[in-house]
């Protein structure tokens, strides 16, 4: 059972755009996000590097053949904090509607 | 009241903004129809030389057209296709399920019905039941793929 709670570093429209993706991936490319989420390259890294920071994703650096290649993953911290999130909005929506049928 | 409602329809659209994020990444790594095509083509030449029965010829065929499949598969499942690698919980076990199954449907009714023909002393056996797998993958590759993409968007985490 998911503890519902609202989270103001995920509810930021970008950075919902890219912990919902993380979270339906095991991990994804940078590329991938920035084609998926619509952002630049610059936008991608700076919203990246808040999710990191608050400890809610892992990015991996590694070459493919001589090409760069940087993945992004989803932590246990953020997989929480993003289900924690969307049990929050889904209490919400449903106490609107039971505030509704008793009105 | 009127609050009470905002709140409840900004929360309902970002709800609606996650289900379609991840509906979105769930299009995106499902494989595509041409993979399906390029294992069917290349299962069929492997059926030809073992009708043949050149040894060597189909020791090669069957190595390479079964490295060239292993390597496309791997590059399909392993995420480096697509970008992504989907979320196991996302994909479920009975999507694991309808992928194993699927697998096992193709080898075992085209190897049942190769034998048989052979059995029954039909010309080209192989060649018949690898025609016969191809068909299947062609066709039930992206009806498996339409069947999976179902069971992943009910599963996700917007959709719940």
């Amino acid at each position: 059972m998911t503890e519902a709670r609202f989270d103001e570093v995920i509810h930021a429209p970008t950075r919902l755009a890219i912990v919902a993706l993380l979270a339906a991936t095991r991990w994804a490319d940078f590329k991938f996000i920035r084609d998926r989420a619509g952002l630049s390259d610059s936008a991608l890294s700076k919203q990246l590097t808040i999710l990191e920071d608050a400890g809610y994703i892992t990015i991996r650096k590694a070459f493919v053949g001589k090409f760069p290649r940087t993945s992004v993953s989803l932590s246990k911290r953020g997989r929480a904090a993003f289900n924690g999130h969307v049990s929050a909005l889904q209490q919400i929506v449903a106490g609107a509607g039971a505030s509704l049928r008793a009105s | 009241m009127s609050e009470q409602r905002l709140e409840a329809g900004d929360a309902a659209l970002e709800l609606a903004e996650i289900e379609r994020r991840q509906t979105g990444v769930i299009d995106a790594v499902l494989i595509p129809r041409w993979y399906w095509w390029a294992v069917g083509l290349l299962v069929v030449p492997i059926g030809v030389t073992v009708d043949s029965h050149q040894r060597i010829a189909t020791a090669v065929v069957a190595v390479l057209m079964a490295l060239v499949i292993a390597g496309l598969s791997v590059w399909m499942v392993s995420g480096s296709y697509p970008g992504a690698r989907i979320q196991p919980a996302t994909l479920g076990s009975a999507g694991a399920l309808y992928i194993v199954g699927f697998v096992w449907l193709v080898v075992g009714v085209s190897l049942v019905v190769a034998f048989g023909l052979q059995a029954a002393g039909v010309a080209y056996p192989a060649t018949i039941g690898t025609v016969l797998a191809a068909v299947m993958l062609i066709v039930g590759g992206p009806m498996l793929m339409t069947r999976l993409r179902r069971t992943m968007v009910a599963r996700s985490v917007g959709a719940r």
